[in-house]
């Protein structure tokens, strides 16, 4: 079996580390797989998902709040500001920030810091919602 | 002189006291296991960081970001990083000594003319700049209780943005480096502008990489998030020290509480002793008196 060994680590802890036969992962280019003798790269990513394919052939799906990732001699390492895995997604504060951010960029006018900081939650949210409906 | 009772009555609040500091330890024996497992958690992550960026600098020689280069200084900050509580020892006024002493001395010109910011991470060493003639103009106490990444990339950006607006031009931080359990260490670091990173065997790593978007981005991407991690691992470091100082202070304490009880047991043993041969000797002398008429 041609396998990928794929790390995935957040500041606070590791969050997944095995054999993948495939990884998918969003880049700042658009999403691109990674499979087996992919060619080394290293991107940066933006929110999004993270798809995984396992031994198994089993699905693990993760939101990610962006980070950067490195793919070489078939590891990929995945370092991500944020991810959690699709069952362990607060739905909860993931309402409550998605709410937060429409409120705020409602109330404000557009250009400065706060409402970039704004999106980028509102994007999170969004993302984190989207992925616990699937 | 001591009566019984009195005597009684102090070994019983010695007790008491020992009880705590017992206590004491062992919360915080079993908070300082919780603190090392963060620490390991947040280590790849960082070194990670270090090394994917350290390897892409190394190709990347004539890269200009103002996260590396040294400017005129005119405006200093200083991280100090302190516990929330006490009973810990040493481990606050170690670092307040030191935060002093650099501002009395390599750092005197800018602390003389209000251009030493302090940021106090800790309530302790809050407390103690916030009374005294210093520019505190960051203060987070009660931090450590529930100690959270968000912190210390929220800190970690304030002081990014100041620098780049050029409102600071070098951040120090103080804090205590957690050594092991009974060992803690005061370490004064340059985090802004960037050191040079350290230099390990295996950076000749020649690798050809795609770049999405492009190198430079992703370096501008990768350095913030080196920062953050930095301050993260100071921060839970600091942390971990503090746990660490309390169980020696806490361990002391209750050695010495022992001691005091023990030589207390010893003077209420005599005492009674005594009074109990006082005793005889008043029966004895009383019969005796009786038998003589």
């Amino acid at each position: 079996m041609k396998e990928i060994f794929v790390e995935i680590i957040t500041p606070s802890k590791s969050v997944f580390k095995g054999k993948v036969i495939s990884i998918t992962v969003p880049g700042a280019l658009g999403n691109f797989q990674v499979l087996f003798n992919h060619a080394p790269i290293l991107s940066s990513l933006e929110i999004g998902r993270i798809k995984i394919e396992d031994e198994k052939g089993e699905k693990i799906e993760f939101a990610t709040g962006g980070g950067t990732v490195e793919v070489i001699d078939n590891k990929v390492l995945v370092l991500a500001d944020s991810a959690e895995a699709a069952d362990e997604i607060d739905l909860e504060r993931a309402k409550n920030s998605y709410k937060r951010a429409k409120e705020r960029l409602a109330s404000r006018g557009k250009g400065d810091i706060d409402m970039i900081r704004a999106e980028l939650s509102l994007q999170r949210a969004m993302n984190r919602m989207k992925i616990v409906r699937d | 002189m001591a009566t019984l009772r009195d005597i009684k009555r102090r070994i019983k609040g010695v007790k008491n006291t020992q009880q705590i500091t017992k206590a004491m330890k062992m919360v915080a024996a079993a908070r300082l296991r919780r603190a090392q497992e963060n620490i390991l958690n947040a280590r790849p992550y960082s070194k990670k960081i270090a090394e994917v960026l350290q390897h892409l600098l190394s190709s990347e020689k004539n890269f200009n970001n103002p996260f590396f280069t040294e400017r005129e200084i005119k405006k200093v900050a200083v991280v100090v990083v302190t516990s929330d509580r006490g009973l810990c020892g040493s481990f606050n006024m170690s670092v307040i000594r030191t935060v002093e002493e650099i501002a009395k001395g390599a750092l005197s010109l800018f602390n003389n003319e209000g251009n030493l910011f302090l940021y106090c991470v800790g309530k302790k060493g809050n407390d103690y700049f916030t009374k005294r003639n210093y520019n505190v103009v960051g203060s987070y106490p009660g931090i450590f209780s529930h100690l959270k990444f968000e912190f210390a990339s929220g800190l970690m950006k304030e002081l990014m943005n100041k620098y780049q607006n050029g409102e600071i031009d070098k951040v120090f931080v103080v804090y205590n480096e957690f050594k092991s359990v009974i060992q803690q260490k005061t370490e004064t670091e340059q985090i802004l502008p960037i050191q040079s990173f350290e230099e390990k065997e295996e950076s000749s790593r020649l690798t050809d990489y795609i770049y999405e978007p492009d190198k430079g981005k992703i370096i501008s991407a990768l350095l913030p998030k080196h920062l953050k991690a930095q301050m993260w691992r100071i921060l839970l470091d600091s942390y971990a020290a503090e746990l660490g100082a309390r169980m020696t202070a806490m361990d002391m304490a209750t050695e010495n509480a022992k001691e005091l009880i023990r030589s207390l047991q010893l003077t209420y043993n005599k005492e009674r002793q005594a009074s109990i041969t006082k005793e005889i000797l008043e029966i004895v002398s009383g019969a005796n008196a009786l038998k003589e008429t």
